[in-house]
């Protein structure tokens, strides 16, 4: 059964038509703002995530000796992690993937071209578990490397380019590596391996040139469920550093909080921005239903006069303001699902996240916040209305 | 539940009956910006069940709010008012709004049907608020019938209807809920006086079916048609 006072309200919107569709148009406003900024935060912050937890199941154990850089020919005389520590952090680590490193900074010449960038010695097996090859393949011979995409890109290196590493020095003939592959880009890594800029060489290339045999500058124990993190790098302090501190522990989970909370700020800030548009398209229905009232006066009054309670009049003009809640919370609803995917899709770039439901729920909300704005913006005018005198009501014309 | 009501309403005729509207020394002042001003002056008056009355007296004199006190769209300044045995003074605003509904019926001379409504939704709508829900015992229908509106009018808006027609739909709505008192305030005024004839006639009517009419009217023709008739002058009752 239809009540009555909701056809009433239904009838009014009917004959104001125009009136009801541009108030209606305040609100889809609103919804659109609410739900595409909603949506541009939540895709933001995804995406942001995503990129940085690519490698938060890394646990970072450095020497706690600060290295100093060394060039090709030239023993490392500092303290890494020697063979022993690095056995201790693999019976600490249980079954998870343990990627001994060495790094340092070089020079190299590509033809003729001088350059400079960080140079990584690593275990060709150990190469896949954390490393994307773009192009060509992993390494296989002794003198096999790979490269990141930046140093390829601004050096014009392909696959089979040679690089001499090391300085130009006339007395000394420089070791020459081949690339092999080249690697997909990684950006800023939060488990400190910054390829990008760097060659990659077998980690037998780099003893054999650097020296420091079973001294690594870096261990990343890849962990195969992100849960454990905590207890793993317990079990590591404290088999490691029992006696002093001999390694530094550290993983990406804390700064990756940290941004997210900063997102998080973000995302809330241009929410309000959104809500600014709601509360101008509440003015609007205030308005439209303040017109209302006053247009029905004489209405109102016949209501009152033979017998309705006032219950009944407020609660007519709740659903006429319900109504206008309803269509521009629908047709809010509708936009946002495209203009969000607009918004999403140019200043992100990415809209992988977009159908997610973390981000699609703030269409939802939008039109619920729409349709709350609506229906509080006609309390007034409908208290107004039923607390009117029937006689002056009547008398009105 | 018609025998019911028959054999009560001989036990009681055995008593002296009480009025069903009873002024005592009412007196309503309006607050305006220019002074006091006394709309009823002392009013004292006994309408009694199934009585037809007229009010007359000339513009200003306190009909109308004379009407809307009985009416209870009003509460006097002082002295009291009884309708149906309550103290209209003593009732709550949901209690009085309550009483508009089943014991009053009113009839307006500008007919004042709702008019996003159907004439049969007018009808229907006092029952809706009497039940709660829409009806659907054909009552409104069948008050719509007895009034003598065409059946094939009732899904039009008032607006695509004559004066008569409105007139007999504003009756219908009175009706519906079966109200004691009908309080018709110039029911004629805005018709022709054909048509203002056959309304009366239908009053007439519905006086001889036990309903007690009060009607306001300036026009001594349509006094005739009551047993009594009270005059106003300036606020007090000058003949009854």
């Amino acid at each position: 059964m239809r009540d009555i006072f909701f056809d009433l309200s239904v009838r009014s919107v009917r004959l104001n038509f125009l009136r009801s569709i541009l108030a209606s148009i305040g609100i889809v406003i609103g919804v659109v703002a609410i739900s595409s900024m909603g949506m541009l935060g939540t895709n933001m912050q995804l995406s942001v995530k995503s990129q940085l937890s690519s490698n938060v199941n890394t646990i970072i154990i450095t020497s706690d000796v600060v290295r100093t850089t060394s060039t090709a020919g030239t023993p490392i005389t500092s303290e890494g992690i020697d063979k022993s520590t690095l056995n201790d952090i693999k019976s600490a680590a249980g079954q998870n993937d343990i990627v001994p490193i060495h790094r340092t900074n070089t020079q190299f010449t590509i033809g003729s071209t001088d350059g400079r960038g960080s140079i990584y010695g690593l275990d060709p097996n150990d190469i896949p578990k954390f490393l994307t090859i773009d192009q060509g393949t992993n390494i296989k011979g002794g003198t096999d490397a790979l490269v990141g995409p930046n140093i390829a890109a601004n050096f014009n290196m392909n696959i089979g380019s040679r690089i001499k590493i090391g300085q130009d020095n006339v007395s000394i003939t420089r070791p020459t590596v081949r690339v092999v592959g080249i690697l997909a880009a990684r950006g800023f890594a939060s488990d400190g391996v910054n390829t990008d800029n760097a060659i990659i060489v077998p980690d037998t290339w780099y003893t054999d040139h650097y020296g420091d045999k079973d001294i690594y500058d870096q261990v990343n124990v890849i962990l195969q469920n992100i849960d454990t993190i905590n207890q793993t790098e317990a079990a590591i302090d404290d088999k490691v550093n029992r006696r002093t501190n001999i390694v530094r522990i550290s993983d990406a989970s804390s700064r990756l909080s940290s941004i997210s909370s900063t997102l998080g700020t973000i995302t809330t800030f241009i929410l309000a921005i959104g809500s600014i548009s709601l509360v101008v398209a509440a003015v609007s229905i205030f308005n439209v239903m303040m017109m209302s009232v006053k247009e029905r006066v004489q209405e109102i009054g016949i209501l009152l006069s033979i017998g309705t309670e006032k219950g009944e009049v407020r609660r007519m003009f709740l659903y006429e303001a319900f109504i206008l809640g309803i269509i521009g919370a629908v047709v809010g609803g509708i936009c946002s699902f495209v203009i969000g995917y607009s918004v999403v899709s140019a200043m992100i770039g990415n809209t992988s996240y977009f159908f997610l439901p973390d981000s699609l729920i703030y269409i939802p909300y939008g039109m619920i916040i729409g349709i709350v704005v609506c229906v509080v913006s006609g309390l007034y005018p409908a208290w107004k209305a039923s607390n009117m005198d029937p006689i002056d009501a009547l008398r009105s014309e | 539940m018609d025998c019911g009501k028959t054999e009560e309403a001989e036990e009681v005729r055995e008593l002296p009956m009480p009025p069903l509207i009873q002024l005592a020394d009412v007196t309503k002042v309006y607050h305006l910006e220019s002074g006091d001003f006394t709309a009823l002056n002392h009013v004292s008056l006994d309408i009694r069940e199934n009585e037809f009355v007229a009010i007359m007296g000339p513009s200003g004199s306190g009909k109308s709010t004379l009407m809307n006190q009985v009416g209870i769209l009003d509460v006097p300044t002082s002295g009291e008012l009884f309708i149906d045995g309550e103290n209209v003074a003593t009732m709550t605003s949901l209690e009085r709004t309550h009483m508009r509904r089943d014991v009053i019926g009113y009839i307006f001379q500008k007919f004042y049907l709702i008019p996003l409504l159907s004439a049969y939704e007018n009808v229907e709508y006092p029952l809706i608020l009497k039940y709660k829900k829409r009806d659907e015992t054909g009552k409104a229908a069948a008050v719509l019938k007895s009034v003598g509106f065409d059946e094939q009018m009732s899904a039009h808006r008032p607006n695509q209807l004559s004066g008569g027609q409105q007139q007999r739909v504003a009756i219908a709505r009175a009706l519906v809920n079966d109200p004691k008192i009908l309080l018709c305030d110039e029911p004629t005024g805005n018709l022709d006086r054909k048509t203002g004839f056959q309304i009366m006639d239908i009053l007439t009517g519905l006086h001889k079916e036990g309903k007690t009419v009060i009607l306001v009217t300036h026009d001594p023709k349509i006094a005739e048609y009551a047993h009594r008739t009270i005059e106003l002058d300036d606020g007090k009752v000058v003949e009854s």
